[in-house]
C-alpha cells in the first residue's frame, strides 16, 4: 500500500494526456470537417482555415506537457520513484485543472473555431476577427496549463 | 505613426481627353472617387454596366480559356511561386495589347470550343462504348441481326430470360405445343442473365414457333444491328478510335497555345482594367463636352498630380481639405520597422475619426511580447534566415506577403533575443548531444539572465510587468489621442485618476508583507511610501468616481456611473494575469523541445543512436516550431486587440480604396512620360 503514490501520481499525468488529448482530437476533427468544406468551394482558403483548424489542438499539447512535466518530476522517466501517498494525491490535483479545462475548452474552441470558418468562407479578409473568437477561449486552457504548472513544479519541495 | 492626411480633389476636364485622363489616374492609383455630384440639366452620370457586362463576360471566357489550358498544359511552377509577386507591365505593354486585342480573344475562344468538342467527344465515347458493351452477347452472329429469313424460312433473333441451353430451349417449347412444326435453334450466347438465340423455321409455321418463342419469354433485341455484329463491333471501335484522336488532336491544339497564355493572363488583366474604368465612368458627372471627377487623394500626392494632370491636359483641378465630419478614407505610413504590423492593425479594423494609428508603439510590444511567446533562440534564427532569405531572393513580392515576412523577421530576432535570454536553443539541445554523444555533461548552454522552467514564479512576476507596461502604454496612447483633440481634462479623468490608483495600489502592494512574499520579491517598500500610494490611490479613486460618469447631468446617476467605472479595476487585474500567458506559452515551447531531445537521446550514442536522434529531432522540431508559431502569432494578436487596444483603440476607419489596376496576373507599372 506504500507504493500507491506513484500510482495517482502516474494516474495524474495520464489523465491530463488524455482528456486534453480527446478534447483537442474532437476538436480538430470538427474543424477539419468545416475547413473541408470551405475548400470545396474555394481552396485557396486553405492556409487560412487551417489555422482555424488548429486551433483547438493545442490542448492536447497543454495535456502532454503537464503529463511530461509531472512524469519527469515522479521519476517513472529515470530517478527514484519513491513518493508518498499524500504527494501523489497532489500530483493527481495538481494535473486536474488541465485535464477538465483541457477538455471542454478545446470542445468550446472547436465551436468557436466552426463558426469562425463560416466566417471566413463569406468574408475571407476577417480572418483575424475570426481567429481572436477562438483564441478568447483558450485563455482558460493558458491559465489552467498554468495552475497546473506551477502546481507541479512546486509539489517536489514540499516536505510530506 | 501615422495616418496620412486626405484631401478632396476635383478635376474638371474635357470629354475628349475622357479615356486618357482616367488611364493617367488608374495607372497612378492616388485617387478614391468617389460621386457627390447630383445630377441637373447639365451634367448627367452615364449607364455604363452594359460597357462593364461586355468586359466582365470576356473575362469570363478568358479566364475559362485559362482553366483549360492550365489543365492540358500545367505551367510549371516553382515552390515559391506565391513569393515571386507579378511581373512588372509597362503602360506602353497596355496600348500595345489593344491591337492584340481580337486574336487573343480568337485564341480564347478557339480553346474554349476546343474544351468543348472534347467534352462531347468523351460523352460520345461514353455512349460508343455502351452500345459496344450490348453487342457482346451476340458476337457470335455472323450475319446481321436484322435478319428475318429467306423466301422459304422465317428467321427468329433475340433473347430469353435466364441462362438456357438449346436442350432447355426445345423441351421448353414443346412442352409449349407438342405440334410445333420443325425448328432448328442455335444458341449464340449464354449467361446467367440471359441467352441470345436465333431460331429458323419453315414459314408456313412461323406464327406457331413465334408464339411458342413468346411463351417461353422470346424477346426481340432492343436496336438490332444491320451488319453482323462482328462488323458493328468494329464500326463502333472506329468511331471510339476516332473520337479518341479528335480529342488528342484537340488536346494538342490546347497545348500548342501554351506559348499564348501570358497573353491570355494579360487579358484577364486587361479586361479587369477596363471595367473598373467604366465603372469610374459612370461615376462621373458629365455634360455634353465635360466632365468632373471628385474623389479623396492622399495631400502628399495632390500636388504632384496636379501639377502633372494640368501640365498634359486642358483641364482644371480643384484640391481642398476633407470636411472633418466626413467618411475620409484611411491610409497608413509607417516606418519599416512598424509598417509590417500594418496588417495586423488592419485585421482588427483601421483608425477610426478622431484615431492615432498605434503601429508604431504596437510594433515594438509585438515583437517584445512574440519573442517572449516563443522564446528559443534557435526558432527565432531560423524564422530570421528563414525570412531574411526569401526577402532578399524575391525583390518583387507582393506587398502584404512582403510585410508578413517582415513582420516574422523581427518577431525572429526579437525569439532568438530572449532564446538567448532564457538559455533555450532547439530546448535543451546543446546539454542533450554534449552528454549523449560526446560524453559530456559539464557543456550546457546557460541563460544570460535565467531559465523560466527552472523558476517559473520569477518569469511569471516578469510577464505581468511586461503586461504592465503594455496596459500602461495604453492608457498613454489615450492620453496622446485627447491631446490630439485638445480635450486636456478628459486626459486627467480618463488616464490621469487611473495611473494614480493603478500605481497608488501596486506601491501600496508592494509595502506590504503579503505582496512581494506571494511575487517572491525580495524588497518591501518602506510604509511611508506605502502611505502615500494609498492616499495616491484614493484620490485617484474618488476622482474616477466623481469623472468617469460626467456625460450624465443627473448627480445620483453620475455618482452611480462613476461607480461603476472604478469598478473597471477589477479588469485590470484580469488584464494584467492575462499576460500570464507569456509564461505558459514560453514554458510550452521550452518544455516540448525538451520532450523532443530526451526522447531522441534515449537510444543512446554511436550512429544508430544519432540517426535516431536526427530524425526526431526533425520531425519533432518542425511540428513545435509550427504549433508554437501558429501558438505565438494567435496570442501576441490577442494581447494586443483585447488588452492593449482595449485601453483606447476602437478602430472602424474605412480603407483607401483608390481607382487603381487591380490586376491578378500582371503588374501593370506606370509609365513616366518625360513629355
Amino acid at each position: 500500500m506504500d507504493n500507491l503514490g506513484i500510482v495517482f501520481a502516474l494516474f495524474g499525468a495520464v489523465l491530463a494526456a488524455l482528456m486534453s488529448g480527446i478534447g483537442s482530437a474532437i476538436g480538430v476533427g470538427m474543424g477539419g470537417e468545416a475547413a473541408a468544406g470551405v475548400c470545396t468551394d474555394d481552396p485557396s482558403k486553405f492556409g487560412k482555415v487551417l489555422i482555424l483548424q488548429l486551433l483547438p489542438g493545442t490542448q492536447g499539447i497543454y495535456g502532454l506537457l503537464i503529463a511530461f512535466i509531472t512524469l519527469s518530476q515522479i521519476g517513472v522517466l529515470g530517478g527514484s520513484a519513491d513518493i508518498s501517498i499524500a504527494k501523489g494525491l497532489l500530483y493527481l490535483a495538481g494535473c486536474l485543472p488541465m485535464a477538465f479545462v483541457g477538455y471542454w475548452s478545446a470542445l468550446k474552441q472547436a465551436k468557436s473555431a466552426v463558426s469562425g470558418i463560416s466566417l471566413v468562407s463569406k468574408r475571407p479578409d476577417q480572418s483575424g476577427k475570426a481567429i481572436i473568437f477562438a483564441a478568447m477561449v483558450e485563455t482558460y486552457a493558458i491559465l489552467a496549463l498554468l495552475v497546473s504548472i506551477l502546481s507541479i513544479t512546486g509539489i517536489g519541495g514540499l516536505n510530506i | 505613426m501615422a495616418v496620412l492626411q486626405m484631401k478632396r480633389i476635383s478635376i474638371c476636364a474635357l470629354k475628349k481627353d475622357r479615356k486618357p485622363v482616367l488611364e493617367l489616374l488608374q495607372r497612378r492609383g492616388a485617387v478614391e472617387v468617389d460621386s457627390v455630384l447630383p445630377e441637373d440639366s447639365v451634367f448627367s452620370h452615364t449607364d455604363t454596366s452594359a460597357n462593364r457586362s461586355v468586359f466582365q463576360k470576356n473575362m469570363a471566357a478568358a479566364t475559362a480559356a485559362l482553366e483549360v489550358l492550365d489543365q492540358y498544359a500545367p505551367e510549371k511552377k516553382s515552390l515559391f511561386a506565391s513569393l515571386e509577386g507579378r511581373e512588372l507591365k509597362t503602360g506602353e505593354d497596355y496600348d500595345a495589347f489593344a491591337q492584340k486585342y481580337n486574336t487573343v480573344m480568337e485564341t480564347v475562344y478557339q480553346i474554349t470550343a476546343l474544351s468543348r468538342s472534347i467534352s462531347e467527344n468523351k460523352s460520345e465515347i461514353l455512349k460508343l462504348e455502351g452500345q459496344l458493351e450490348a453487342l457482346q452477347p451476340w458476337l457470335g452472329l455472323d450475319f446481321s441481326m436484322r435478319f428475318k429469313g429467306t423466301g422459304c424460312t422465317s428467321a427468329f433473333i433475340g433473347t430469353l430470360p435466364g441462362g438456357m441451353d438449346l436442350e432447355s430451349i426445345l423441351t421448353g417449347l414443346s412442352q409449349q405445343n407438342p405440334q410445333l412444326p420443325p425448328i432448328h435453334v442455335e444458341v449464340i450466347s449464354s449467361s446467367q442473365n440471359q441467352t441470345c438465340v436465333f431460331a429458323l423455321c419453315h414459314k408456313d409455321g412461323a406464327s406457331q414457333v413465334e408464339e411458342a418463342l413468346r411463351a417461353i419469354g422470346f424477346a426481340q433485341p432492343s436496336n438490332p444491328t444491320k451488319h453482323s455484329p462482328v462488323q458493328r463491333k468494329q464500326e463502333l471501335a472506329d468511331r471510339i478510335a476516332q473520337a479518341q484522336a479528335e480529342i488528342e488532336q484537340a488536346q494538342q491544339k490546347i497545348s500548342s497555345f501554351a506559348g499564348q497564355r501570358a497573353d491570355i493572363q494579360f487579358s484577364i488583366d486587361y479586361f479587369a482594367m477596363r471595367s473598373e474604368k467604366y465603372e469610374i465612368i459612370g461615376e462621373l458627372a458629365q455634360s455634353k463636352r465635360a466632365f468632373v471627377l471628385t474623389g479623396y487623394i492622399p495631400a502628399k500626392k495632390a500636388d504632384g498630380l496636379k501639377r502633372e494632370l494640368e501640365k498634359r491636359f486642358d483641364l482644371s483641378v480643384d484640391l481642398g481639405d476633407c470636411d472633418p465630419a466626413g467618411d475620409a478614407p484611411v491610409m497608413l505610413q509607417n516606418n519599416p520597422f512598424s509598417a509590417p504590423v500594418e496588417g495586423v492593425l488592419e485585421s482588427f479594423g483601421l483608425p477610426g475619426r478622431g484615431e492615432v494609428d498605434p503601429c508604431s508603439i504596437m510594433s515594438i510590444f509585438y515583437y517584445v511580447l512574440f519573442g517572449l511567446m516563443l522564446s528559443d533562440a534557435a526558432y527565432g534564427l531560423l524564422m530570421v534566415f528563414g525570412c531574411g532569405f526569401a526577402l532578399l531572393k524575391f525583390k518583387n513580392m507582393e506587398g502584404g506577403m512582403r510585410k508578413t515576412l517582415q513582420m516574422f523577421f523581427y518577431c525572429g530576432l526579437s525569439t532568438a533575443f530572449w532564446g538567448f535570454m532564457f538559455g533555450s536553443f532547439f530546448g535543451d539541445l546543446v546539454g542533450v548531444v554534449a552528454t549523449t554523444f560526446f560524453g559530456r555533461p559539464d557543456i550546457a548552454l546557460g541563460p544570460i539572465w535565467f531559465e523560466p522552467v527552472k523558476e517559473p514564479m520569477r518569469m511569471l512576476v516578469f510577464s505581468m510587468l511586461m503586461g504592465l507596461i503594455h496596459l500602461f502604454t495604453g492608457l498613454a496612447m489615450k492620453a496622446y489621442q485627447y491631446a490630439k483633440q485638445k480635450a486636456w481634462l478628459d486626459i486627467l479623468y480618463d488616464v490621469g485618476f487611473w495611473y494614480m490608483l493603478l500605481i497608488g495600489l501596486i506601491v501600496f502592494g508592494l509595502s506590504t508583507e503579503m505582496l512581494p512574499s506571494i511575487l517572491q520579491l525580495n524588497f518591501i517598500l518602506p510604509g511611508t511610501v506605502g502611505t502615500a500610494g494609498i492616499i495616491a490611490a484614493g484620490v485617484g479613486a474618488v476622482g474616477i468616481i466623481l469623472t468617469a460618469g460626467r456625460e450624465s447631468r443627473n448627480p445620483v446617476k453620475r455618482i452611480l456611473k462613476g461607480a461603476y467605472g472604478l469598478y473597471g479595476v477589477t479588469s485590470y487585474l484580469s488584464d494584467v494575469l492575462s499576460y500570464s500567458r507569456l509564461l505558459a506559452l514560453g514554458l510550452a515551447t521550452g518544455v516540448i523541445a525538451t520532450v523532443i531531445n530526451s526522447m531522441g537521446s534515449m537510444m543512446g550514442g554511436g550512429i544508430g543512436g544519432a540517426i535516431v536522434f536526427i530524425l526526431i529531432f526533425l520531425v519533432g522540431h518542425t511540428l513545435n516550431l509550427a504549433i508554437n508559431l501558429l501558438g505565438a502569432y494567435v496570442h501576441t494578436n490577442r494581447l494586443q486587440f483585447v488588452e492593449f487596444f482595449g485601453k483606447f483603440y476602437e478602430g472602424g476607419g474605412r480603407q483607401f480604396q483608390p481607382f487603381a489596376a487591380h490586376t491578378k496576373y500582371y503588374n501593370i507599372k506606370e509609365e513616366t512620360y518625360n513629355g
